[in-house]
């Protein structure tokens, strides 16, 4: 599984304006709705709003990774968002999120959801990759990042 | 002659408490605080009831009752996540302070007012009923199988954890006042913060010095080490008040370190306490409703519905809605706090201090003070389910399972069980047992499904509705949670 297979250029914002967790919900699910137009972004908030219900996808060291499974998509799609100021997601160590990497799975393809949620949070592990991402200037460098992070061994 | 005498006692003691537990079951479902149950079964069996035990030995009362008070604080902080301090330690903190001195002077201001009792008396009634429980919140809500979202329960529960040692003070200080005539003044509050420094002080140097005594200590039986947390919780109380401190604080504040720290023998010293904390309860309720004469009760029947209601109705909510406003709550959850503040044995058991003290008028005081606390019990105590439904604050938590596992050892292990919910909205549902991405040193033990226990193997499918305990270090946790959502235990 490469990120790049469902992590499109189109799909990442290099600044996000949103300051409150709804915001954050609401402008990742536009973002994602911008790179695929078949998708709903009513629906997109709906599901990754229940998932945050059961406790917050802040998993700490200023990441996030928000996700929720929608009925009717074909394949697993993601969006990837940088703010710059950081912002209160409930997250586990209670320290400000950066970095929110939101994916969206379809229904009864849980084994590929939970690798990809797998995949991702080992990406951002490492600490210096995180800086490198907060110091690129464009989403496109960002995009590039990422995919370049996914392909090391 | 011994041991009759003894005998006697015991079997009064075990038929008051046993039927206090079998009639507990009962009174949840009618939403009513299982503590109004207890007191109810210890005035009947008093000198006014058919029981007709005579009992009116305050100085005991009093002993008991605050002994009981220091176990039941020290569970509540044993079982305070810190993630909740954090989260509502200024709204709480306000309510407890400012919060407790407003609803004391507001109901004081009614007393003098319609009620007529000169200032010393009305604010020495202010005082005494002005602190919250949240335990008889929680046990109402229980009762109705609710649960609180998560703001507003913390904000009441450790609200209700920091109120007693402002409400003492206060007492303390205005009973001395009643019986010497001394003016108030700016002396009060200086008192009332020295002992919270005090208190607060000794208590973080206690709780500290407790967890590495815990840490270091090594016992050949487990069940030394609550004899241990017990010694703590007393010298968290006795010293601090020995040195003008607050020991309601400090014994709350020594509790939540504890609590905080991974323990040896954890799960069995947090049931041990779970025991005492309800056995507390119990005691001092039956021993308060013994210690009241039901027919004087009587006499203060119109002060003491009048001033329930006007506590429940005004001085409560204007002194939550002061203290809650600066915290941009949503004006449900400021209704709410303001409607839901419990009063539990602690008013009781501080009236019981004018009377030892021998202040003149202090035993109207004390009935018209278990008046109110009765009233309280009723309203607002039995519309808590109701309201809570009315205004939304119900969280969808889900049933507890009916089986639990965990880890018993008297030594720090390297990893830990946690418990998850498998809701419909997380990642893991339907997923196969083989598919989900433990980290290495992590597995699935057991799935509980319904009445139904599971033995996870790679081909199980996970359903909504499952509960599932997952071994891991604590530092996959984050991913776990990821995966599953929150948990349970938590």
């Amino acid at each position: 599984m490469r990120i790049s297979e469902f992590l499109s250029p189109q799909a990442v914002i290099a600044d996000m304006q949103a300051r409150t967790k709804p915001e954050v919900l609401r402008e990742l699910s536009a973002a994602l709705v911008r790179a695929h137009p078949q998708l709903q972004e009513e629906k997109l908030v709906e599901v990754l709003r229940e998932r945050e219900k059961l406790g917050s996808t802040g998993i700490g060291e200023g990441v996030a990774i928000p996700h929720g499974k929608l009925p009717g998509m074909t394949q697993l799609l993601a969006t990837f968002g940088v703010s710059r100021e950081g912002l209160d997601f409930e997250a586990i160590d209670g320290k400000p999120t950066h970095l929110f990497f939101a994916l969206v799975a379809p229904e009864n393809s849980a084994g590929v959801h939970l690798k990809a949620l797998a995949r991702i949070s080992r990406l951002f592990k490492n600490p210096r990759f995180r800086t490198a991402i907060l110091e690129a200037p464009t989403a496109a460098d960002i995009h590039a990042l990422i995919v370049q992070e996914d392909a090391r061994p | 002659m011994e041991p009759l005498p003894t005998a006697f006692l015991l079997v009064v003691a075990g038929l008051l408490m046993g039927l206090s537990v079998l009639l507990s079951r009962a009174s949840g479902r009618f939403g009513l605080p299982v503590a109004m149950l207890f007191l109810g079964i210890g005035m009947a069996a008093g000198s006014d009831g058919p029981g007709g035990i005579e009992f009116s030995d305050y100085g005991f009362a009093f002993r008991l009752g605050t002994v009981a008070l220091v176990l039941i604080l020290f569970d509540g902080g044993l079982n305070t996540p810190l993630a909740a301090v954090r989260a509502a330690i200024r709204p709480a903190s306000l309510l407890a302070t400012v919060g407790v001195v407003a609803t004391a002077a507001i109901l004081a201001l009614a007393a003098h007012l319609v009620f007529g009792f000169s200032w010393p008396v009305a604010l020495l009634l202010g005082a005494i009923v002005s602190s919250t429980d949240a335990a008889a919140v929680f046990s109402v809500l229980r009762g109705s199988g609710l649960h609180l979202k998560r703001r507003v329960g913390t904000t009441l529960e450790l609200e209700s954890g920091l109120n007693d040692p402002m409400a003492v003070i206060l007492t303390m200080a205005l009973t001395q006042n009643l019986l010497q005539g001394e003016g108030l003044g700016w002396r009060l509050l200086l008192d009332a913060v020295v002992q919270m420094v005090v208190g607060g002080g000794l208590g973080l140097a206690l709780g500290w010095g407790g967890r590495q005594l815990l840490k270091r200590l090594r016992l050949q039986a487990a069940g030394l080490y609550p004899v241990m947390t017990l010694a703590l919780a007393f010298l968290a109380f006795g010293l601090p008040t020995l040195f003008h401190g607050s020991g309601f604080l400090s014994v709350y504040v020594v509790g939540v370190l504890l609590g905080n720290e991974t323990l040896r023998y954890r799960t069995g010293l947090l049931r041990v306490h779970d025991a005492l904390a309800w056995l507390s309860q119990v005691a001092m309720f039956l021993v308060l409703g013994l210690l009241v004469y039901p027919e004087q009760l009587l006499e203060v029947a119109w002060v003491g519905l009048g001033l329930s209601l006007f506590l429940a109705f005004i001085a409560r909510p204007v002194a939550v809605l002061l203290c809650l406003l600066p915290f941009r709550f949503p004006a449900g959850e400021i209704l709410y706090t303001g409607w839901v503040g419990l009063r539990g044995a602690v008013p009781i058991i501080l009236a019981t201090f004018p009377v030892l003290a021998g202040a003149q008028g202090a035993q109207a005081i004390f009935n018209i003070v278990f008046f109110i606390v009765v009233v309280n019990g009723f309203i607002p105590g039995a519309t808590v389910p109701w309201v809570t439904r009315k205004l939304g604050l119900a969280a969808n938590v889900p049933e507890p399972p009916p089986a639990v596992l965990e880890i018993a050892s008297t030594q720090l292990l390297n990893g830990e069980l946690s418990a998850f919910y498998i809701d419909a909205a997380s990642a893991t549902a339907g997923a196969r047992i083989s598919e989900l991405p433990f980290p290495p040193e992590s597995a699935a033990m057991l799935i509980v499904r319904g009445l139904e226990l599971l033995a996870p193997k790679g081909d199980t499918v996970l359903q909504a509705g499952d509960h599932v305990y997952v071994f891991s270090r604590s530092e996959d946790l984050p991913f776990l949670r990821l995966m599953f959502g929150q948990r349970e235990d938590e």
